[in-house]
């Protein structure tokens, strides 16, 4: 990897940060993966791959509801960026399905919590 | 294409669930208003709010709570349609988590430089090196009034200045990751979340203090954390970040991983430094402090990880910024892992001075079973508990040491009626024993007799005198134990028997224990009605307590049995009683 200079901090600081759409974030602390995570990240890439739909899938840490993991946070064009949890295989798939392709939200998997950042 | 959505859910957990009921009659009155092509309607799991019946909430912010069926058609006339707001039902509620060691986690791969260098990430190192130089920055660390996050609460910026002060040819830094308390881990998720802010918050005392190589000091039981630790130094080595000339400036610094084999005392620094040395890992009388003979000999600064998370804040924002947000004498937020009979049981960042009230009740939802809540246990094995009737105390580090009580690492275990709190203190005392590492006489035999006595107490074989006797086993661990294992070993004592002196009181002269949690106080009968017959509970039975058979059904000869609860477990008809 090149070297970090402090040009390059510069450059970071002073570039405004766009908001980042058309993203999932999986939870993959410790946490998480008891939960299952590692499933729902390998299904939702395959899901991903099998409808053909171009979308980031990342892993991140805990964001601290540790009671609803597997959590999976979905940003998408047009609709307001979710967190869902509890999610498991097939809701991992429906996600995909309804969310990302059909821009509808999932019932019953919506964990609605706001922190001041 | 929705450009609207609303999230439903009935938050009151005791009665019917009315969510789907809702649900179909805002559809219908989204179709009478001919909306329903450009509203979605989605029902939640959770909306952030507990207790305040069926709430609406149309994103982004519009919460609305106590809805009544009759109020649907109004609220998507006014705010559905016009964007008005209805004050009458309206719920006002700004957030009362804040992140600033959480602000990372869970918004970026742990694993990735480049998403921690564009949320901002070392720029606080840089500010530092051509910026600031190391006074300055101990000014702004003074002006913050950033506390050790470990537990003691001792300042950062002293700790920093005494490790500066003193001369000497090499001096080091530690990160101390060896969180050990029962039910806490906060370091872990901010090390397996965002393990370059800890890094960054390591490189910056390192240069303040003039130190050139830093550890890691983790546990092996957070193999995650190790690795993704791991992970951030290499990328940080192979961006010039760590290493020699760091951003082509003077500033030279290496970092080591050193991991802890899971003993609770090498949490303790002097424990910590031994066990870094390769030696065996425990404490060792203070003064000299660390800052002055630590590792090797040399000036050290130990840190907590979630100390070193909040420093690049600090250090980007400004010290006068992070003052602002807290209490008089405790700046800036606490991350607390609430834990035990709660609802959401997870991580939660407040600013400090809030109450144990508003952690509890409107950020994790109240106890899980809905019964009343009994009693809060903060700071581990070292802390206390605190009765519900202080529930509206302000957290802050003074505050919890008033009630008997330390901040501690983070932990909050919340306890509902079914606990029986001299249980808790002989598990608590239990795990101090266990952990005690036996150098000094006071926690090694005091921490073991108080905990026969304890055990005898639940036994129901307990004495008046025993009580007193636990008062002065504690006082004596307090002031005579060599580190602050063996000085707060007796704190989950010393708490219980002062606010909960009526329970130990009940175990020991009516032999009873009101939450039913100490089974060699309860008494065991079969519940004929329910009973199957099927013998599991006389199989089970070490006392031979449990005569019959399969055709004439079973009966428990109190006379014999030992109360050892055996019968109870097995039981899968909850066909016996217990009281």
């Amino acid at each position: 990897m090149k070297k970090i200079t402090r040009e390059d901090l510069d450059k970071i600081a002073a570039k405004p940060v766009s908001p980042a759409v058309n993203y999932i974030r999986v939870g993959m602390s410790t946490c998480g993966i008891a939960a299952g995570a590692d499933e729902v990240l390998a299904t939702l890439i395959e899901e991903a791959k099998k409808r053909n739909i171009r979308i980031d899938i990342k892993k991140c840490g805990c964001v601290g509801m540790c009671f609803a993991e597997p959590l999976v946070e979905v940003a998408v064009e047009g609709l307001p960026p979710v967190i869902y949890g509890k999610v498991n295989k097939e809701i991992a798939a429906k996600i995909m399905e309804k969310h990302v392709a059909g821009k509808i939200l999932v019932n019953e998997y919506i964990f609605d919590l706001k922190v001041k950042e | 294409m929705y450009n609207k959505t609303i999230l439903i859910k009935d938050t009151n957990i005791n009665a019917e669930d009315r969510t789907k009921n809702y649900y179909s009659l805002v559809l219908n009155s989204l179709r009478e208003f001919n909306l329903h092509n450009e509203v979605q309607v989605v029902r939640a799991a959770d909306i952030g709010v507990y207790n305040h019946g069926v709430v609406i909430k149309i994103l982004p912010d519009v919460i609305y709570q106590e809805v009544k069926e009759t109020d649907i058609p109004r609220i998507v006339e006014a705010t559905v349609k016009a964007d008005k707001v209805l004050d009458d039902l309206v719920l006002k509620k700004e957030p009362k988590q804040q992140r600033i060691v959480l602000r990372n986690c869970g918004k970026i791969d742990p694993e990735s430089l480049e998403e921690y260098l564009a949320a901002g990430g070392y720029q606080a190192l840089k500010k530092v090196i051509f910026e600031m130089n190391p006074e300055k920055v101990l000014e702004e660390m003074k002006k913050s009034g950033l506390r050790g996050r470990g537990g003691a609460g001792y300042p950062t910026w002293m700790k920093w200045k005494f490790t500066r002060a003193v001369p000497a040819d090499q001096k080091f830094v530690i990160c101390n990751a060896d969180e050990g308390d029962p039910g806490a881990y906060m370091d872990r998720s901010v090390l397996e979340g965002d393990p370059h802010s800890v890094l960054e918050g390591l490189m910056i005392s390192a240069y303040t203090i003039g130190a050139s190589k830093g550890y890691f000091y983790i546990r092996a039981e957070y193999p995650l954390a190790v690795e993704r630790v791991k992970i951030a130094l290499a990328q940080a080595y192979d961006a010039g970040l760590l290493g020699k000339n760091i951003l082509g400036s003077e500033f030279s610094f290496d970092i080591d991983i050193r991991l802890g084999a899971g003993a609770f005392v090498c949490g303790e620094e002097t424990a910590l430094i031994a066990s870094i040395e390769g030696k065996r890992g425990t404490p060792r009388p203070r003064p000299p402090y660390p800052s002055v003979k630590g590792l090797w000999n040399k000036p050290t600064a130990i840190n907590n990880v979630e100390t070193l998370a909040n420093i690049s804040p600090i250090i980007v924002r400004g010290g006068d910024w992070f003052a602002s947000i807290g209490t008089a004498t405790s700046k800036g937020t606490k991350v607390f892992a609430v834990t035990g009979k709660v609802k959401n049981s997870g991580l939660v960042e407040v600013p400090m001075g809030i109450t144990i009230r508003e952690i509890v009740f409107d950020i994790c939802g109240g106890t899980i079973s809905g019964k009343a809540l009994k009693a809060i246990q903060t700071g581990g094995p070292s802390g206390g508990v605190i009765p519900a009737e202080f529930l509206d105390t302000p957290v802050d580090y003074e505050n919890l040491q008033k009630l008997g009580s330390i901040m501690g690492s983070g932990g909050m275990i919340v306890m509902d009626e079914d606990d029986c709190l001299v249980d808790i203190a002989k598990f608590y005392l239990g795990f101090c024993v266990e952990e005690s590492c036996g150098k000094c006489a006071p926690c090694r035999i005091g921490g073991y007799q108080m905990l026969q006595i304890l055990n005898r107490i639940t036994e129901g074989k307990g004495k008046l005198e025993d009580l007193a006797q636990l008062k002065r086993i504690s006082f004596a661990m307090q002031k005579a134990s060599l580190c602050g294992l063996g000085q707060t070993a007796a704190n989950p004592v010393i708490s219980t028997t002062r606010y909960f002196d009526y329970e130990y009181k009940e175990h020991i002269l009516e032999k009873k224990c009101r939450s039913g949690k100490c089974s060699h106080l309860a008494n065991y009968t079969i519940i004929q009605e329910r009973c199957k017959k099927c013998g599991m509970c006389q199989k089970n039975c070490p006392a031979g307590a449990i005569p019959g058979s399969r055709e004439e059904g079973y009966l428990i000869k109190q006379e014999k049995c030992v109360k050892c609860g055996q019968c109870f477990e097995v039981c899968k008809f909850k066909a016996i009683k217990k009281e």
